[in-house]
């Protein structure tokens, strides 16, 4: 095991810096997920760690060893690619089996470690088909198996659920952590897909035009998103988000959605007049009798039953649109006219010029688990 | 970790030739490159000088005395008419007919398949051999062409013998060699052509002869300009063929650039006038090759974008 | 919704017709000629119908070439043994030099390199002369004139610029993730190239040897220029021979048949790449 860290990190194609003072550590055993759109320079970053490009400025610690000049062969790490990378002429064994081959290990231990590894992930049975002869599936599980096989202390996981189909996916995404505890390697893996950054992640970064927006738990992702962007890239349904003008009233600030007022704690850093977005997932919202002061009326458009949770989509009387979830099976109405409330102590509101959230927090206290 | 410990060990490997690899890797060609040019500036300099072979002692710098004396020459202005006379006439037709082939072969059926292959001979044939095997279908004892001739009439016809019939003797050696070399790049780029413009026009009933013209010939044309001046560059330097069939004559009739430097140096041993012949020939493959390189490259980016 | 009516039909067909004999008629021709005697060549009019004879076969090879006069000793063998060897080495450098060179203008965009790849390209489109007539009295002076490493180096001007775009073209085409994968796995690079990019590229690799040594076959204008008559491959070897006296037509056609039929052979076995090769690695087939 070993950690890595990033020191200053800068990396430029031509005019354009992909990656731009990046610093970052990641302990011994943790995983961290990179997660971000396309094009926020997560891979290249993977590709700086294991060696295959190099930083413009900037250091790379692997075990407190500087790595920044070392050959990729001998950085000691792992990588899954996202399209697999797998050697076309080769066997699904030579495949698996060429980290070993590189250690010059014997015929046997050769063949051990290799099958031991595709046991694992049950792909033992396509050792020998090439890979034009192995799905999609089992592309992916020989990628991993060849990342897997060597038991390196480092693990680069660039996307590897990506061009996967759905099912395969999401039986994965079971599968993953556990494969990945039992490892014992620092883990770092890049997604854009964020069900799987909260499933694999210990800490996530989030990535955006080469810089890291936000690093922090899953939770702390979820409930305390560092601007707009995070807050809607993470959670489905997306998070609420509507336009507020902040107001002084006797009990602090507040503010209003359909004339309704929704009190403001009383730390927030915002000034009287301040253009804001509201944010508040829609799982934090829920249906409440007519009459209650903070009850907003509402007009019910559509209802939508997925699996585990009832999704309400609704319009207050300026139009403006609310989603609302609800546990399966839970009762709410589904049509006509209803009435919510917003739990205060779990919205946010974001300044709306610049996106970042305002004050330290509008919640009084974060219960770890309390995500998802 | 027995592991670790090995990788420990390694590690101290630091990339000391990671910049200078691809230097190393490229020094070999990079080597045959420079000792190619080295006789390619040795021409420029031998082009300055009053040089003959045989008088060795006469041998210095003249300038660019070599260069003006072609402005009076009348044998400098001979070779450039022929050269362009020949590479024009030989591009010209070659792309005609080359284009029209290609277009007789677009589908892909068994034949026309077999046809485009068995094609590929004449090109594949070494064009110095190619003129030694037409010079045996039109000798005036047994050659099989000449003969034919005499069948319609025609008994005086002397092919590469007469001044007035070897241009077109070797022009017609030419195009036997190199019609297939644009045919075979314009079927490729005919078979490389997206369908569904072609749908469309045959939903709409447009008239063949008006698809041809609208759609086939516009995204046709960087093969087209390719291979043209691909075969102009080669063409305008064509010696194999000339040489092997005439040595150039009758009389000075296709003393073209090549041959005329070739005889220049060999047989009146004018090193001077020959370089500076080549080097006027350089400047407009210079120049060609330019124009065509730009054209051959965005077709190369094509060719890998769609692998 | 394609009409062809009859008359296209016949017409494509004869215009196809015209087409296939203009361009295989030559070679007919001559290879009926390698089997025919002065006497059936010389007979007017000419017939297809005549007794075949390898005379002129035997004649070539052992070296006798029996005239109305005398026997006459061409070695015309020697000429073919020319032509094998000077293409043989002349790829063989020419992969020695120009594969690992494309694989740096390939993967590694570092300075200058675009413009070698480009200078070796101009080569390619330059008069030859220009090259060739200083060599000349450059080999007198430094020994290599008339010697078969010198014409190796100079035919490099054929092959390597070939092999170089083309192969350059194959390495391109392979994902570096694969050789980074490779890479990563605890290989260096040597080893990289060795077992990923070298077996991926094979099959481009051999095509682009295969054209060069067609290329080189054929040419002409360097071995005419530096080569004397023991060092001469067919192409200068037979227009010596066309011109000797008293040789018989069937002898000379024989001569080129043998001299023609190794490039066209290799170019029907390689026809897949030809496209490729000929366009430098522009136009796929």
């Amino acid at each position: 095991m070993a950690s890595v860290e990033l020191q200053n990190i800068t990396k430029r194609y031509k005019d354009l810096t992909v990656l731009d003072r990046i610093s970052l550590t990641v302990a011994e055993g943790e995983t961290l997920v990179l997660f971000g759109p396309s094009g926020a320079g997560k891979t290249v970053l993977l590709r700086l760690i294991c060696g295959v490009v190099e930083p413009e400025d900037g250091r790379v610690l692997i075990g407190d060893e500087d790595m920044t000049d070392v050959e990729a062969e001998d950085r000691g790490v792992g990588m899954a690619f996202q399209n697999f990378a797998l050697f076309p002429h080769m066997s699904a064994f030579d495949n698996i089996a060429s980290p070993l081959e590189a250690r010059k290990q014997t015929r046997g231990a050769l063949k051990d470690g290799v099958e031991a590894v595709a046991k694992l992930l049950r792909i033992d049975h396509v050792l020998s088909h090439a890979p034009r002869e192995l799905s999609n599936g089992q592309k992916q599980r020989t990628a991993l198996a060849r990342a897997l096989v060597g038991s390196p202390p480092i693990l680069l996981l660039d996307d590897p659920l990506r061009n996967v189909d759905a099912k395969l996916r999401f039986e994965m995404r079971l599968e993953l952590p556990r494969l990945l505890a039992d490892r014992n390697a620092t883990v770092i893996y890049v997604t854009q897909d964020y069900k799987e950054a909260m499933a694999l992640g210990d800490r996530i970064a989030v990535m955006s035009a080469g810089q890291i927006e936000q690093l922090g738990t899953p939770a702390e992702i979820y409930l305390k998103p560092a601007n707009i962007e995070i807050a809607r890239l993470f959670g489905d349904p997306t998070i609420n988000l509507l336009d507020v003008t902040v107001r002084t009233g006797v009990h602090g600030f507040f503010a209003e959605i359909s004339g309704v007022p929704l009190n403001l704690p009383g730390d927030v850093k915002v000034r009287d007049g301040q253009a804001c977005v509201l944010g508040f997932r829609p799982e934090t919202v829920s249906f409440v009798e007519a009459g209650d002061g903070h009850a907003i009326p509402v007009e019910i458009e559509a209802e939508t039953p997925l699996n585990e949770k009832t999704v309400t989509l609704a319009t207050t009387a300026n139009g403006r649109e609310i989603l609302i979830s609800r546990p399966a099976g839970t009762p709410g109405p589904s049509s006509g006219t209803a009435h919510i409330a917003i739990a205060p102590d779990k919205a946010l509101l974001f300044d709306r010029e610049s996106g970042e959230r305002v004050g330290a927090s509008l919640l009084s206290t974060v219960a770890e688990g309390e995500a998802a | 970790m027995t592991m670790t410990a090995a990788v420990q060990q390694k590690r101290r490997r630091f990339k000391i030739g990671k910049r200078t690899l691809p230097y190393l890797l490229s020094l070999p060609a990079l080597l045959v490159c420079i000792g190619i040019l080295i006789p390619f500036f040795t021409a420029v300099f031998y082009s300055l000088q009053r040089y003959r072979l045989s008088q060795p002692w006469a041998r210095q710098m003249n300038w660019g005395e070599n260069y003006l004396n072609f402005i009076t020459d009348s044998g400098f202005w001979n070779t450039l008419n022929v050269s362009l006379l020949y590479a024009g006439l030989t591009v010209v037709l070659q792309l005609l007919l080359g284009l029209g082939i290609a277009l007789l072969l677009q589908k892909r059926t068994k034949v026309n398949n077999f046809i485009s292959i068995m094609l590929l001979m004449p090109l594949m044939t070494a064009p110095a051999l190619a003129a030694l095997m037409w010079k045996l279908m039109t000798n005036p004892g047994f050659g099989i062409l000449s003969y034919l001739l005499t069948l319609v009439g025609v008994d005086d016809f002397r092919w590469a013998a007469s001044s007035d019939t070897a241009l077109f003797t070797v022009i017609l050696v030419d195009t036997w060699v190199y019609t297939p070399f644009i045919m075979i790049l314009l079927l490729a780029g005919l078979r490389s052509l997206p369908k569904q413009p072609f749908e469309a026009a045959a939903l709409d009933n447009v008239p063949r002869l008006q698809q041809f013209w609208r759609i086939t010939l516009p995204m046709l044309t960087p093969y087209i300009l390719t291979a043209t001046l691909f075969r102009l560059l080669e063409s305008i330097q064509q010696f194999d063929i000339i040489y092997a069939m005439t040595q150039g004559g009758p009389g000075d009739t296709l003393t073209v650039f090549q041959v005329e430097a070739y005889l220049n140096f060999f047989q009146s041993t004018n090193v001077g006038r020959s370089a500076a012949l080549l080097m006027i020939l350089w400047a407009i493959t210079f120049f060609i090759s330019n124009i065509f390189i730009k054209n051959w490259l965005r077709l190369r980016e094509r060719a890998r974008g769609e692998a | 919704m394609e009409h062809t009516s009859t008359l296209e039909k016949v017409l494509r067909a004869s215009a196809l017709t015209a087409v296939v004999i203009f361009f295989m008629f030559p070679i007919f021709w001559i290879i009926l000629m390698s089997f025919q005697t002065n006497e059936t060549i010389l007979r007017v009019p000419p017939s297809m119908i005549f007794e075949p004879t390898l005379s002129n076969y035997r004649g070539i090879i052992t070296g006798q070439l029996e005239t109305n006069a005398a026997t006459l000793e061409i070695n015309f063998m020697r000429n073919l043994w020319n032509s094998v060897f000077l293409s043989v080495s002349s790829v063989a450098v020419a992969l020695a030099l120009g594969v690992p060179a494309a694989y740096a203008f390939a993967r590694h965009k570092f300075r200058g390199s675009e413009d070698i790849a480009f200078t070796l390209l101009s080569f390619r489109f330059a008069p030859p002369l220009l090259v060739l007539l200083p060599l000349t009295l450059y080999f007198q002076q430094i020994g290599l004139a008339d010697t078969y490493f010198g014409l190796v180096w100079v035919y490099q001007l054929i092959c390597l610029p070939l092999i170089l775009w083309i192969v350059r073209g194959y390495f391109e085409d392979i994902s570096p993730d694969i050789e980074y994968a490779y890479r990563i796995a605890g290989h260096s690079w040597f080893a990289t190239f060795r077992k990923i990019a070298l077996p991926l590229a094979g099959p481009g690799i051999a095509a682009a040897g295969l054209l060069a040594f067609i290329f080189a076959w054929n040419n002409f204008i360097f071995a005419l220029v530096l080569a004397s008559a023991d060092k001469q491959p067919v192409t200068v070897g037979a227009l010596a021979f066309i011109t000797a006296s008293g040789i018989q037509y069937g002898q000379i056609a024989a001569g080129i048949v043998l001299s023609v039929a190794p490039t066209l052979a290799l170019a029907l076995y390689a026809q897949r790449y030809l496209v490729e090769g000929l366009s430098l690695g522009a136009v796929k087939g």
